[in-house]
């Protein structure tokens, strides 16, 4: 199985660092380079990660564990309002960003109130394109057993639910975290940031567990080697978006237009298929991207 | 009442209710309150009881004011009051009549400056307006159905998500009658 590990340190001899990456297996997800400093995400096959622990302490970086990189991860609160946002939703946007998944925060627009509380078809497939959901909410044990529950029972993508009274179980979700509630303020006591933890713990092994899954029948390609061809793409290089490409569990979002970038998407050639053979590549329902979900192995080779 | 311990909940409200007043700088305003909810009803209550606003102030107190060729001249001198001098004087005279011309220079057309120093600015209004809007943000998004009961002392809401019961308005008008007698902060 694959870990993704991120390096801090500097740009002296970094490519050594990317030569031993290649040479295990492994994969550069992302680099982000300020002057002389860099931090490159990495996923390498885990029985690696000795080789690559040394050849940090050789550059003098440092090597961290990011469980959650190569994952978007959907904070759902029931309503954009001041009720529901922006505390705790954003902190625990950040905790997960901090684990290195990329986030997006997302409002309901009828998720309010108890009997009255709904999520439309649209929401669910938005929140469908993403490889994990967490649902914020609220203070009442009686809401939520009896009505917010609904908002995520048909999902199929695992979705962690975080609360305020403490509730022994909760059905339709794979992970629950009790003692958030309501806030009005940032949470920084310490309490509360080990709360934000416990959240962060809750979606590592959420993730873990879809990513077991996964290797159950693994896919053809993992993501990140598609990643670098796409990024050749014209239309991609000249995005100005600050993540063009996100990798996911089982595939990317690309953030060019579908409709017009299709074709090309699929002629990408990959280990000499063409991509869209081995993928299947959709529109996304949010405006501009491009879904790509690669196939098993299993499913290439039969069809 | 409810079948679940919603014991969380009432800490938690009580919890964001003061740092909201503390953030909105009226919790001297509020000296004591009460919140009742019933998620099973459901409907959801609270009760403050009132303190004393700050005294009422006179406008040659705040600014001074001079004549000028059309009307009055305020010149603020302490810019705390300005918001509610302002709105007092588009009330008063219209807003036409008031004249901005710098943050602290105001002409307003067809007052006398006698009218203008004699004018009294009640904070009290302001206050409230506060305490309003600590209600309205930490009240429970879908409860839209409300209920007030407001006087100088007491101010409840009660609010649901659809129809109000005529026993949730006699709980509610019951809290209020009790909030009169409270002690303060007990």
């Amino acid at each position: 199985m694959y870990e993704v590990l991120l390096f801090d340190g500097g740009v002296y001899k970094i490519n050594e660092l990317y030569e031993l990456i290649e040479d295990v297996g492994g994969f550069v997800i992302q680099k982000t380079q300020v002057q002389v400093q860099i931090t490159v995400t990495l996923a390498i096959p885990e029985e690696e990660r000795p080789a690559i622990e040394a050849k940090t302490v050789e550059l003098g970086g440092k090597l961290i564990d990011v469980p959650l990189a190569g994952t978007e991860i959907a904070v759902v609160a029931p309503t954009l309002g001041r009720h529901h946002m922006p505390h705790p939703t954003c902190d625990i946007a950040e905790q997960l960003r901090r684990a290195g998944a990329i986030t997006v925060v997302m409002g309901l627009a009828r998720g309010k109130g108890r009997r009255t509380a709904q999520i439309s078809a649209d929401e669910k497939a938005v929140i469908e394109e993403y490889d994990a959901a967490v649902f914020v909410l609220g203070n009442f044990k009686d809401c939520i057993l009896e009505h917010k529950v609904k908002l995520f029972e048909d999902l199929e993508v695992p979705v962690v639910a975080v609360c305020g009274p403490e509730i022994d179980d909760l059905p339709s979700c794979e992970g629950l975290v009790c003692g958030v509630g309501r806030k009005v303020e940032r949470m920084r006591r310490e309490e509360e940031i080990h709360k934000l933890e416990e959240v962060g713990t809750t979606i590592e092994e959420v993730v873990r567990q879809k990513r077991k899954e996964l290797d159950e029948d693994p896919l053809f390609v993992h993501p990140a080697e598609i990643k670098d061809r796409i990024a050749e793409l014209e239309e991609v290089q000249r995005s100005l978006r600050p993540a063009p490409i996100v990798l996911h569990l089982d595939g990317l979002r690309v953030k060019i237009p579908y409709a017009e970038w299709k074709d090309q998407i699929a002629a990408v050639e990959v280990y000499g298929r063409r991509l869209g053979d081995i993928a299947d590549i959709s529109d996304s329902r949010l405006g501009g991207s491009t879904l790509i979900r690669i196939k098993t192995r299993a499913e290439v080779e039969s069809g | 009442m409810s079948e679940h311990d919603e014991s969380f909940a009432y800490q938690n409200f009580d919890t964001i209710l003061r740092q909201m007043m503390q953030e909105l700088g009226v919790s001297r305003m509020v000296t004591n309150y009460r919140i009742k909810a019933e998620p099973d009803a459901p409907y959801f209550l609270i009760s403050l009881r009132l303190g004393k606003a700050r005294a009422s102030i006179k406008v040659s107190d705040m600014a001074l004011v001079d004549a000028s060729p059309d009307g009055g001249k305020i010149t603020i001198t302490d810019e705390n009051w300005a918001p509610a001098l302002l709105t007092r004087l588009w009330q008063q005279y219209g807003r036409d009549a008031v004249e901005q011309l710098t943050r602290y220079e105001i002409i307003v057309h067809g007052a006398t400056p006698e009218a203008l120093s004699s004018m009294e600015l009640d904070p009290g209004e302001e206050l409230r307006n506060h305490v309003l809007d600590a209600v309205w943000r930490i009240f429970p998004e879908g409860f839209k159905v409300r209920h007030n009961l407001v006087d100088d002392q007491v101010m409840t809401i009660l609010g649901t998500e659809h129809d109000l019961k005529e026993e949730w308005i006699k709980i509610a008008e019951d809290l209020h009658e009790e909030m009169h007698h409270v002690k303060e902060e007990d």
